[in-house]
């Protein structure tokens, strides 16, 4: 049985319907990749499974529990954590303090969460000297590794990553990446990803999403292979005229 | 010199309640968006509250709790019955609901008590003491010790505690508050809870200087209000400066220059700010919430 399964999943804002019907599946141990163009839905699919977006129709079956419908808070206290797009990184506490708020899923106490939060640094060594910095004078990369030490500070089984390379210099994406690889080792992961090279790189199984459904799915080395699929979806021109 | 320093004192005293009451405007700004046009209707009720426990023989200290108590239960009504129905709306439904709360509350009050102002004798019996030049009224002391040891404690609660640490976060990004399992509507309670005992407590504590009627609580919210956008709006440590200051200015126009237009100097001072730095004193550090 997989950690999720989503069936049939509708998403509809008003009038658009920004997902038409996704089927995919995340096993346990797994990162998985959702890639595709803006607009296709890939970030709606992060929503309407952390309690975001409410879906209209079909099923999330998170550790084969229905979770479709369930708040944001529920959903975190049986450990999906959510990274959302933008980092969303709480401009008016420090970078300690929104670490530590990670934490706000579950009962521990305020000393073991403050260690654990310190514990946080030596994955994340870049951002330790910005412990006591207000969030809102950090740069793009700085912000990342604190929004995804406060993701994994929930203690997630299912982490899901929404466009973690987004607006950052290549080096600090490769920075951003190296750290999935290590999350990866004891958390599933749900990547959602523009940049298809990245994406796939660290990825077990890869979705391409469009206009709200997935077209595609398969291994890293089978999305690669297919050469329509390279100039439509992932961006590989260069890579194929090579 | 001597008038000026027993003004001085008089001053922060006033200031101190136009403080407590705009602290309370500013956590309910910083949770909800949304200006809180009952705020000064909390410090109204409680005052009444005080004189109705009091009268029903209460001892002062036990009435002072009972009415506090009520107040807390008044934030959890108020919550429940004004803000939480209208929560996902934009800020104008809710404002027109508090402003449609505040009518209902002072008109249930002279409904019930009748439009002659009540008196409310202050907690101790000694008028005050006399410290140089300076008479110091017992009363202004209380209001001054409280707002100090109030002041001390909002600072601890919000910078030392993690419960503080979600109301700020909850106040900065719901739906990421959301996200991370805080429960954002508990979190917005407490806010209301702290924020109708903190202008509670404001009003219990001036209706012995003042009188306890249907209109404290629309003089003191609409200086409060001015206060907070002096300080400059959504700050906290603004709310308390900009109390203090208008409490003090409103005293010396009033001692030095005409008593009729005492409410005028405030306004003059917040149309001086609207004008010339609508940022207010601390404007700069709203930044901080963008």
């Amino acid at each position: 049985m997989p950690l999720l399964e989503i069936r049939n999943l509708v998403v509809r804002y008003g009038e658009i319907e920004a997902l038409r019907g996704v089927t995919c599946a995340v096993e346990e141990g797994q990162v998985v990749t959702l890639l595709g163009a803006n607009g296709a839905g890939k970030s709606t699919t992060l929503r309407a499974i952390s309690g975001l977006a409410k879906p209209t129709s079909g099923e999330i079956l998170y550790d084969g529990k229905s979770i479709a419908g369930l708040g944001p808070e529920a959903i975190v206290r049986m450990g999906i954590s959510h990274v959302p797009e933008g980092r969303r990184v709480f401009p008016g506490l420090t970078v300690k303090e929104n670490i530590m708020l990670g934490a706000s899923n579950r009962r521990a106490a305020t000393s073991e969460i403050s260690r654990e939060a310190d514990a946080m640094f030596d994955l994340f060594p870049d951002i330790r000297k910005f412990t006591n910095a207000l969030g809102w004078t950090l740069s793009g990369g700085q912000l990342q590794m604190v929004a995804v030490a406060r993701g994994l500070m929930a203690k997630p089984r299912l982490l899901l990553l929404d466009e973690p390379s987004l607006g950052l210099a290549p080096v600090i994406v490769q920075a951003v990446f190296k750290i999935i690889s290590e999350i990866r080792r004891n958390t599933t992961v749900l990547l959602v990803e523009q940049n298809a090279r990245m994406g796939l790189s660290v990825a077990d199984y890869g979705y391409v999403l469009e206009t709200g459904r997935i077209v595609l799915g398969g291994k890293p080395d089978e999305l690669w292979g297919n050469e329509a699929i390279r100039a439509a979806y992932l961006g590989g021109h260069a890579k194929v005229s090579a | 010199m001597d008038l000026a320093l027993q003004l001085l004192f008089t001053g922060i005293g006033i200031g101190a309640v136009y403080a407590l009451v705009a602290l309370g405007f500013v956590l309910i700004f910083r949770a909800t968006n949304v200006v809180n046009f009952a705020q000064g209707e909390f410090s109204m009720v409680a005052a009444y509250l005080m004189v109705v426990a009091v009268e029903a023989g209460l001892p002062y200290w036990a009435a002072f709790i009972v009415a506090l108590l009520g107040m807390a239960l008044l934030g959890v009504v108020f919550n429940l019955g004004v803000y939480y129905p209208l929560r996902h709306r934009t800020y104008l439904p809710v404002i027109i609901a508090t402003i449609g709360a505040s009518i209902l509350m002072a008109n249930s009050v002279l409904a019930i008590y009748g439009p002659q102002p009540q008196v409310l004798e202050g907690w101790f019996e000694t008028p005050g003491i006399q410290v140089g030049p300076v008479y110091l009224d017992s009363q202004y002391l209380l209001i001054i010790g409280v707002t100090i040891c109030l002041v001390i404690f909002n600072f601890w609660f919000f910078e030392k505690t993690l419960l503080g640490k979600k109301l700020q976060a909850t106040s900065q990004d719901k739906e990421m508050a959301s996200l991370l399992g805080i429960s954002v509507s508990t979190m917005i309670m407490i806010t209301f809870i702290y924020s109708a005992v903190l202008g509670g407590l404001a009003g219990i504590l001036v209706a012995p200087v003042l009188f306890v009627s249907i209109q404290m609580g629309s003089t003191i919210a609409l200086k409060a209000f001015a206060a907070t956008i002096i300080g400059g709006f959504g700050d906290v440590a603004g709310a308390i400066i900009g109390g203090l200051a208008l409490g003090v200015i409103e005293t010396f126009g009033a001692a030095y220059i005409s008593v009729p237009y005492k409410d005028g100097f405030a306004f003059l001072v917040l149309i001086a700010f609207l004008i010339f730095r609508p940022q207010g004193i601390f404007g700069e550090r709203v930044a901080e919430k963008a």
